[in-house]
């Protein structure tokens, strides 16, 4: 019994042997149906978040109220910034714990990449509280409007991904995230990550190209 | 060999399985890439007057390094890299619309004008 185990491919040996990474599912195109509902929910996630820089494009000069110039503080939202890039690492090493049957590893990884989204979090509440004491309120101006829904969304966004994250810790904590359901984890990561990208692409259209 | 979803290995052994075909280190690698990125990012808000990026070059350079970040992000840490193509054409085409879709719709709000907007 014992040999008939060991002499079964490893997830290593597939892993070697293929040119993708991840053992086949059953389906026409041998990824599982959660992966790629995944992605395309990822795919059409590209429309939302484009449609919203574009909204921030075409009303970034403010009419009336603070132009973003005068209230941004660029140290302070790239330390904010570089907190989401690391949580990108984190969770990528969770997924690769987990790949090699490392639970307490997986739960180490996730549970601070949940804390640097956190520490994002805060800083971007911090950041609209300074925002709206100097004078910039949601309704101030169209670019305030496209500013805050913006960033907003995006900031919904990685708190969903802050309750997923925690989820598949207490999922651990009970069990039911065994190697074999490895991919669950990698759906979650896959998720994050696109949270991280949306965010390069706002931190450098919404805070660095100058007006 | 193909390991299937079917295959009903026991967690007992894929435990430790793909320890010697880790990808740790090029992770680790990949975020001090990103990160150094950043930091040349954050550079041009501090030195705009730097040759490298002086005058009209800045909005360019800024949107080579963010082009960079996310395709760097995405088939790395995404596993796009590693993964079926299938996924990475089903991620292009929704990529592909949105900046063509976007596109059109700034070229109608006519923001490729100086000036202030409507």
């Amino acid at each position: 019994m014992a040999e008939s185990l060991t002499s079964r491919p490893t997830l290593a040996a597939a892993d070697a042997q293929q040119a993708h990474a991840h053992i086949d599912a059953d389906t026409n195109t041998g990824i599982s149906n959660t992966k790629l509902g995944m992605w395309l929910f990822l795919a059409s996630e590209c429309l939302l978040f484009g449609g919203l820089i574009t909204t921030y494009l075409l009303y970034k000069h403010p009419l009336e109220g603070p132009t973003p110039h005068e209230i941004f503080d660029i140290p302070f939202t790239s330390t904010s910034s570089f907190v989401l890039l690391m949580s990108s690492l984190t969770m990528v090493l969770a997924v690769s714990a987990i790949e090699r049957g490392e639970h307490q590893r997986m739960r180490v990884w996730i549970g601070a990449t949940a804390a640097l989204g956190a520490t994002f979090i805060a800083g971007q509440i911090y950041e609209f509280t300074v925002f709206v004491r100097e004078g910039l309120g949601f309704t101030t101006s169209r670019f305030s409007s496209a500013f805050y829904t913006l960033t907003g969304f995006h900031g919904i966004h990685v708190t969903i991904g802050i309750i997923m994250l925690v989820s598949l810790v207490l999922l651990s904590l009970r069990g039911k995230i065994p190697e074999h359901r490895a991919e669950t984890v990698e759906i979650v990561g896959l998720y994050w990550h696109f949270v991280d990208v949306v965010w390069v692409v706002i931190f450098a259209v919404v805070y660095l190209i100058p007006s | 060999m193909t390991v299937t979803s079917h295959d009903n290995v026991p967690t007992t052994v894929l435990d430790g399985a793909v320890k010697d075909y880790s990808r740790d280190k090029v992770y680790v690698m990949t975020a001090l890439f990103l990160a150094v990125l950043t930091i040349i990012e954050v550079f041009t808000y501090a030195a705009p007057d730097f040759p490298v990026w002086a005058d009209e070059l800045l909005v360019p350079v800024l949107m080579i390094l963010m082009a960079v970040k996310f395709f760097t992000i995405v088939y790395v840490f995404m596993h796009l890299k590693f993964d079926k193509p299938i996924l990475t054409k089903l991620f292009y085409m929704g990529l592909v619309l949105a900046v063509l879709v976007y596109i059109a719709m700034l070229s109608t709000f006519r923001i490729w004008h100086n000036g202030q907007h409507g």
